[in-house]
């Protein structure tokens, strides 16, 4: 019986392996073969010929390398700025108590959940105010903005978990407010940092309407807008554009991979009590 | 005593510059134009409408400068369009497929509005009518630019070789000859259901809404006989192994892909494909035929057409030089001779005269003679629904070729999103 069990339990997830796993095979052959045509006629065997030639074309193109650059440079800056920001909201609302303090969490939370394209008319007028529109400081706004809400779900979660008694410490041994933020509950919120981080990375890196909206020269443009050079109105070169979508999940993965461990105990911290 | 030397020096260059008069030359400002286009990249009039924007920067260097924002994704590009315009913030020059959901742009004032120009004899250049069908009371803000007629493909190489000698032109034909392809392994017709739109089997449908109703059959959406009865024949080609097993779902890459392929027999799209077929499959370049869909109605030689793409500018009041800068590019994109060689290239039919006797692809000289032999030309449904009933004819159809609703029920249901 527990045999059985065991079978039945491997076959689950060896299916599930395969459901999770078949699209990135797929689209990984998708991106080697020589036509929409043999797409369309064998998609799912592999190619009749390798074709390393689309990745030349995704690469140049549409001008990968520096769209590469500018979503590196967006990516980064936007974790940078939301982490800056949500760490301090977060900090505040986990350890300060005043008036209003679970409204003006639950605000900040309900962000969560509006969809995106509320935000589109409000943010491209803001943006063209603010005459920054077509820049990469324009993407770098925005992205940090909208990812404000998850990460101060996160770190005000993952902070409430630090013991009050080492702030009681570092108080008694002289530290003010902002020493207590900096020297205490910023190094041990590196694992909610580095989640809410990923987590802000991976939606800067993949987002692609707004920064269809807030760009419109090549100069400012990033990897997901250069995928779209691939196709048009009427006609799409899907294995050149497959190959683009496998240059650019790959940075994504590299970051799940070096950070994974820290994202799972960071969402699932606070979560156990004691 | 240098101090001295320099301040001496100072006032001597301004007292003869103000005895003399002289002043520094008025720079005359250069005005930018931001076109967000569509026909870049892998599109087939990207580099037609490349040379002729460098050709124009050219001629008008100092003056005029065109400047073109690639926007190689269509879905992306109109709601772009859509938000900038919510905003109060138009592009200078841009391009739009009118349909009643763009129509609502013709409310606002930010757009410009052509009539003057056009009665001061720009209309002359353009094909007779299509002004007329951009004309919104009285307002013509948007000018005719692509226009296309969506004829029926057929692949007479699978015809014959199915034993058929021509293409349907009767219901009864069409059956028997999906009969024979069917029994020769060939799928007699390309079909889909996903998409944005279903594109290819909302053209058959138009089709058949123009063999049954005529050429007035929008006049009441969804009243009457007609969508019914041609529903049920759209329900006919998913049926018994009319269409592919993948339509169902299937996007126009799924569609085209079996004619390119020379699974399917009959298709429907517009001449911008020709370069695809021409390029990815030249023996059925080589077989294809063009002509109207079955008469399944009493309405026989019916073609379905429509103003594909508009192009519109910014109404810049507060910025005359700007307003006359994209009138005057769009004079140079809308001159025959520059509107030829954009055709030539791509395949593409226009709204504006020019002489097509230079248009040397065999294929697209057919969709010429299929247009002019048309016993009338009536839009796409989509053409003439608001957006949410597009999108709601790909799901009604899937449910109709899935037997989850009959013929009246998919009509009742684009009926219901319609009256919303």
């Amino acid at each position: 019986m527990k045999t059985l069990l065991n079978i039945f339990k491997w076959i689950i997830l060896v299916f599930f392996l395969f459901v999770a796993l078949y699209p990135l095979i797929w689209l990984l052959l998708a991106s080697f073969k020589s036509s929409n045509l043999e797409l369309q006629q064998n998609p799912f065997g592999f190619p009749d010929q390798w074709m390393f030639i689309n990745y030349y074309n995704a690469m140049v193109k549409a001008k990968l390398p520096s769209l590469f650059f500018n979503s590196i440079i967006v990516a980064l800056f936007a974790v940078t700025v939301n982490l800056i920001v949500a760490s301090m909201t977060s900090f505040v609302i986990s350890r300060e108590n005043f008036k209003g303090k679970n409204i003006v969490f639950t605000i900040i939370i309900a962000g969560i959940l509006l969809p995106i394209i509320a935000f589109m008319v409000p943010y491209f007028s803001i943006i063209q105010k603010f005459k920054i529109y077509d820049s990469l400081l324009a993407l770098i706004v925005v992205y940090s903005a909208i990812n404000i809400p998850i990460s101060v779900f996160l770190l005000t979660s993952f902070m409430e978990s630090i013991p009050v008694e080492l702030e009681e410490a570092a108080t008694i041994d002289g530290a003010n407010f902002v020493q207590r933020f900096t020297k205490v509950i910023i190094p041990l919120s590196q694992t909610g940092l580095a989640t809410a981080g990923t987590f802000c990375f991976i939606y800067a890196w993949n987002e692609f309407i707004m920064a269809l909206l807030l760009t419109s020269s090549e100069s400012s443009r990033t990897l997901q807008l250069g995928i779209r050079f691939f196709t048009s109105q009427f006609v799409t070169d899907y294995t050149a554009m497959y190959a683009a979508i496998v240059i650019t999940i790959i940075p994504s993965i590299i970051i799940y991979f070096l950070f994974h461990n820290r994202i799972i105990s960071g969402l699932t911290a606070g979560a156990v009590k004691g | 005593m240098k101090k001295s030397n320099f301040l001496v020096l100072a006032l001597i260059l301004v007292i003869a510059g103000t005895v003399t008069g002289c002043k520094p030359k008025e720079e005359i400002k250069e005005v930018t134009l931001q076109w967000p286009c569509i026909w870049v990249g892998e599109d087939s009039k990207a580099e037609a409408v490349a040379a002729l924007v460098e050709q124009f920067n050219a001629d008008n260097a100092g003056s005029i400068r065109v400047e073109i924002e690639a926007q190689p994704d269509y879905d992306g590009y109109e709601q772009k369009i859509r938000t900038s315009i919510a905003a109060g913030i138009v592009p200078d020059v841009f391009t739009m497929k009118l349909n009643p959901t763009t129509k609502a742009y013709y409310e606002s004032p930010l757009l410009m509005d052509f009539s003057k120009e056009l009665d001061m004899g720009w209309s002359k250049d353009f094909n007779d009518g299509t002004v007329s069908q951009a004309t919104v009371d009285g307002m013509v803000k948007s000018l005719p630019y692509e226009v296309a007629i969506t004829p029926v493909w057929y692949n007479m190489d699978l015809l014959k070789k199915a034993g058929v000698s021509s293409y349907p032109k009767t219901y009864d034909e069409f059956l028997d000859t999906a009969a024979k392809l069917k029994a020769a392994g060939i799928i007699p017709t390309s079909q889909m259901t996903g998409g944005s739109n279903a594109w290819t089997s909302m053209l058959w449908y138009s089709h058949f809404l123009a063999s049954f109703g005529g050429k007035n059959v929008y006049d009441n959406p969804f009243e009457g006989d007609a969508y019914v009865k041609a529903a049920e024949v759209l329900l006919a080609m998913f049926s018994d192994g009319n269409t592919s097993r993948d339509a169902v779902g299937g996007d126009a890459g799924v569609s085209g892909g079996h004619y390119l392929a020379a699974e399917s027999a009959m298709f429907i799209n517009g001449p911008w494909y020709i370069g695809r077929v021409k390029g990815d499959a030249p023996d059925v370049y080589a077989a294809t035929e063009v002509g109207p869909a079955p008469a399944v109605g009493s309405n026989s030689g019916a073609m379905i057409g429509f103003l594909q793409t508009n192009f519109a500018a910014a109404a810049n009041a507060d910025d005359p030089a700007k307003a006359a800068a994209a009138v005057k590019f769009i004079k140079w994109m809308t001159k025959g001779e520059n509107v030829a060689k954009i055709s030539k290239q791509s395949g593409a039919l226009f709204a504006v005269k020019y002489d097509a006797s230079s248009i040397d692809d065999a294929l697209q000289q057919k969709f010429i003679e299929a247009s002019n032999n048309a016993s009338f030309t009536i839009s796409h449904l989509a053409g003439v629904v608001p957006a949410d009933v597009v999108s709601e004819f790909g799901q009604a159809l899937g449910k109709m070729a899935l037997g989850e609703a009959t013929p009246a029920e998919f009509v009742e249901m684009l009926k219901k999103v319609n009256n919303q």
